[in-house]
């Protein structure tokens, strides 16, 4: 249970490759902060920072009130959950969650009676005797969460621990460790969470706070609904969300837009200086039905995606790739239409976002 | 922990003494001999190149020895390479009893250097002995293996041959490292299983083939147990190799001298095959590729 | 693994064939211990005509004042000890190569494999000497104690190439946990090197007890002497050898090799194939 700071966090490699430009981040006391973004954006290599797996090259870390740069793993109070689990193959899982505890020299009462707690946390005290390669995927995962939870951390740190995992058992796992994080929560001891994941599903789902990075430097830290809502600019944008949201060039005229040939009216581009933007537009906000504060936009279909309840549109929209996710029950026109004809979708215009053209920062 | 640079020189420090004490100071000392004239008693003598212009210009011995060497090597390395290929192939199949066969092929290996198979080679090959009898049974005439200097070397040169576990063990494990895909691709062309062993599986292996060839041309060149046992170097010797040769000049006659300056000559030449071997295999040895490392 | 259907009897015709050439003097040999002196030189047939043990108990008894106990007594005097060294130090050494960094970590890698390479012969000379100063001339000294400095650079190899493959994240796990080094070799990465333990202890053991010139070169005292030159005296100078309790005794000195194989089997070919070319 403690805070975790990051202040002008960076990492340089002994090759000159810079991974982490000049992090500043406070992750509150039993926070459940998530680090997501693309491969490469250096989320996990900054986890590990925190853990003290891979060197600080400046800046400060603390946790809690302690800076621990200089601190081995062992002594910074964290706990970390592996992707590929990490268990030791050798050991039964009770010796696995003990571990930590024995070499600490824990007496075997308490050491006992913590990893039997963790155990029953996880449903999992029918797999005490058993050895790790009995386990299945989900299994395993359990048992290196328990271990993590054995320790009484000050801090949890997930390192994509649900990507070995199959969809289904993913999700179910998703809403466990929710759930645990919550009743860890209720029982009083609230625990500090820094979970990296590259889907941006279990970061909406998961996270109290979502921090988004792109090579090495944070675009965005706020609530999921913060960010879906008013991305800080166009890569945010484009994460999350799913499916993408459109993002086009378009121009910025009075009162107006103008993309993909045509001229939309927008009450906002009236305060905004004139010029090149990128016009973002989610495909959940395009219909196929005319609405009062729906504006028309012409494309050409190229084809459809039927997903059960709603229907996903491609549309070719003066040059510009614009989808649509539309209802089922609105869709049927289109459904019935050729690829290549020319039909009119319905956006919600004023849930557009414009973005500066160049630095991709949110206009307005 | 593991950037900890001065834990990881403690942990490798045993290797540094060992390598310093044991093998380089004694690599540098036995250059340092060979130019000397020492016999234990008295200290060593300076001597220059003497050691070297003997053994070149003044000893038929040695070069009886060296060719014997040589020939032996050139017998001996392709025969125990060829054969552990050639088993190593018939073996990477997954059938019944295949294990069976592993070991049994593997197990002469392993027994095949001890003193105890030299000695059983001997027997073997002796004029009243097993090979022989067959031979006779098949009609044959028997042969003096171990007396006739024509034949000696042959029996050594099977010996060597009949060690071939390790050399298979590591052809085994690369040819299993050949995707089945491959083969299946070139059945659909039209390829036969003949086709397909030396047009695919021989040129994949070849760095394989590269590092046992120069392994075997290491040892074959070193060989001492089964000339000293099973032929004593002779008849006439003509299984004189080198190795009995230093050993003979080192430790029976206290030529420590001359002996260390033999044991360079043959270094060089080792140190020279692999070279050649090194700067050659770009000719003829594919890699494909760097496999990349899991994390 | 070519798991092609083919023709599998030409397989088997193949393996057969060249099995029965390999293994048929061995499976003589052993019959032909049981046999007369005079039977051995006239049948080629492995079956002997009666059983009898005599050429063992005379081959164990051997011509010296001492017999074949006292052999193998020194010969496992001075295996047993040289596998534990290496053990420990090839083990130290590999786990170093392949997970720290430390000062000119890539020429002293490149110093192992070379010496790998290297014909022992040129140091044989010299080591002898060496030994020789300090006094450890006929004693077990010098045939234990490099192997005590990882010197055997074949199994440091293969024990830094399996390790190579193990991934780091259980150690990562462990220095989360609080390991110290010593706790990370002894706890961790010892029980995931055991197969490629095991196969050092077989190679060592059965390339110890068959090692020649080691004792030659060093060992003077005949009650000192291990299996290896104790064989070598049985065939003494002359032709006229009692065959019969020599090949008794010969393979007698096999059997521990042979046990210790099929005892370690499984791990055995494991160990070599994974030392082999896996990246």
């Amino acid at each position: 249970m403690a805070a975790v700071s990051l202040s002008k966090v960076e990492k340089t490699y002994p090759n000159g490759f810079k991974a982490v430009h000049g992090v500043d981040l406070q992750v509150r006391d039993g926070e459940f902060m998530v680090f997501v973004g693309p491969s490469g954006c250096a989320k996990s290599t900054l986890l590990r920072m925190i853990a003290g797996l891979e060197s600080i090259s400046g800046g400060e870390l603390r946790i809690g009130d302690r800076v621990v740069n200089e601190l081995p793993p062992k002594a910074r109070g964290i706990a970390m959950v592996f992707q590929n689990y990490a268990l030791y193959p050798h050991m039964k899982v009770y010796d696995n969650l003990a571990f930590g505890l024995k070499l600490a020299g824990t007496a075997k009462a308490e050491l006992d009676q913590r990893v039997r707690h963790a155990a029953q946390l996880l449903e999992m005290e029918h797999l005490l005797d058993r050895y790790p390669k009995q386990l299945s995927g989900g299994q395993a995962q359990r048992v290196a969460v328990g271990r993590a939870i054995v320790k009484q951390p000050e801090v949890f740190l997930f390192d994509e621990p649900l990507s070995n995992l199959d969809a289904k058992l993913r999700a179910a796992m998703r809403v466990r460790l929710t759930e645990l994080h919550r009743t860890l929560k209720e029982q009083g001891k609230p625990a500090t969470v820094i979970y990296v994941t590259h889907d941006q599903t279990e970061a909406m789902t998961m996270g109290e706070r979502i921090c988004v990075l792109k090579e090495g430097v944070i675009q965005q830290v706020d609530t999921p609904v913060a960010l879906y809502q008013r991305p800080a600019n166009a890569f945010v944008a484009g994460f999350i969300g799913s499916p993408e949201m459109n993002l086009v060039p378009a121009e910025l005229a009075d009162g107006a837009v103008r993309v993909g040939g045509q001229v939309l009216p927008l009450r906002r581009a009236v305060s905004l200086h004139l010029g090149k933007v990128t016009f973002g537009l989610r495909p959940e906000h395009i219909g196929a039905v005319a609405r009062p504060d729906a504006v028309p936009m012409q494309a050409t279909l190229k084809f459809v995606e039927h997903m059960g309840s709603e229907v996903y549109v491609h549309a070719d929209m003066g040059g510009l790739a614009m989808s649509a996710r539309v209802p089922a029950e609105q869709a049927t026109a289109l459904e019935s239409a050729e690829r290549g004809s020319s039909i009119t979708l319905y956006g919600l215009i004023e849930h557009a976002h414009l973005f500066d053209a160049e630095t991709g920062v949110v206009l307005g | 922990m593991y950037e900890n640079r001065r834990l990881g020189f403690l942990f490798v420090l045993p290797f540094v003494l060992g390598v310093l004490l044991f093998k380089l100071f004694p690599f540098v000392m036995s250059f340092a001999l060979s130019f000397t004239e020492y016999d234990v008693m008295d200290p060593p003598q300076y001597v220059g190149l003497q050691n070297y212009r003997e053994l070149a210009l003044e000893d038929p011995l040695f070069r009886q020895s060296l060719g014997v060497t040589l020939w032996f090597a050139l017998l001996a390395v392709p025969a125990r390479v060829g054969f552990a290929l050639f088993v190593a192939h018939v073996l990477n199949a997954r059938m019944r009893g295949i294990n069976f066969f592993r070991s049994a092929f593997y197990l002469p290996s392993i027994l095949g250097g001890s003193i105890a198979t030299a000695v059983l080679w001997r027997f073997l090959f002796a004029k009243n002995g097993l090979v022989n009898g067959v031979l006779v049974q098949l009609g044959f005439e028997p042969v003096a293996w171990l007396a006739d200097e024509h034949y000696s070397m042959w029996t050594i040169v099977l010996l060597f041959m009949w060690q071939f576990g390790s050399a298979m063990v590591i052809f085994l494990a690369a040819l299993q490292n050949v995707p089945t895909s491959l083969y299946e691709a070139a059945e659909i062309d039209g390829a036969s299983r003949w086709q397909q062993f030396w047009r695919i599986t021989v040129p994949l292996i070849t760095p394989v083939i590269f590092f046992n060839l120069i392994m075997q041309m290491v040892h074959a060149f070193q060989e001492f147990n089964a000339p000293y046992m099973v032929t004593e170097g002779g008849p006439l010797s003509s299984t004189y190799v080198l190795a009995l040769y230093i050993y003979d000049q080192s430790f029976r006659y206290f030529n420590l001298g001359y002996g260390a300056a033999l044991s360079w000559v043959l270094f060089a030449i080792v140190a020279g095959l692999a070279a050649f071997s090194f700067w050659s295999q770009k000719y003829w040895v594919f890699y494909a590729g760097e496999k990349e490392k899991s994390k | 693994m070519d798991e092609r259907a083919g023709t599998p009897w030409l397989r088997y015709l193949a393996m057969g064939a060249v099995s029965l050439v390999m293994l048929y003097p061995l499976i003589w040999l052993v019959g032909a211990t049981f046999k007369s002196n005079a039977e051995i030189f006239t049948e080629i047939g492995f079956i002997p005509s009666r059983i009898s043990f005599e050429a063992y108990a005379k081959g164990w008894k051997t011509s010296t004042e001492y017999t074949f106990a006292t052999y193998f007594l020194n010969s496992f005097l001075i295996t047993l000890p040289r596998i534990v060294v290496t053990v420990i130090s090839c083990v130290l050494v590999a786990y170093a190569f392949a997970r720290f960094e430390f000062f000119a970590k890539k020429t002293l890698f490149a110093v192992m494999v070379g010496t790998m390479m290297l014909p022992l012969i040129v140091l044989r000379l010299p080591q002898y000497l060496m030994f020789r100063e300090v006094g450890m001339l006929d004693s077990y000294w010098p045939l234990i104690l490099p192997s005590a400095f990882a010197t055997d650079t074949f199994f440091v190899f293969m024990l830094v190439q399996f390790l190579r493959g193990i991934p780091r994240d259980m150690e990562e796990a462990a220095m989360i946990d609080g390991c110290n080094a010593i706790q990370m070799l002894w706890h961790i990465i010892v029980p995931l090197l055991k197969p490629a333990i095991i196969s050092v202890i077989v190679f060592q053991f059965i390339w110890t007890m068959n090692d020649f010139m080691g004792p030659l070169i060093y060992l003077a005292s005949v009650e000192k002497y291990p299996v290896s030159l104790a064989l070598k005296m049985s065939i003494g100078a002359t032709e006229e050898v009692e065959w019969a309790n020599v090949i008794a005794i010969s393979v007698v000195a096999l059997i521990p090799s042979v046990a210790v194989f099929f005892a370690a089997q499984k791990h055995f070919i494991e160990g070599a194939t994974s030392s082999g070319i896996k990246g």
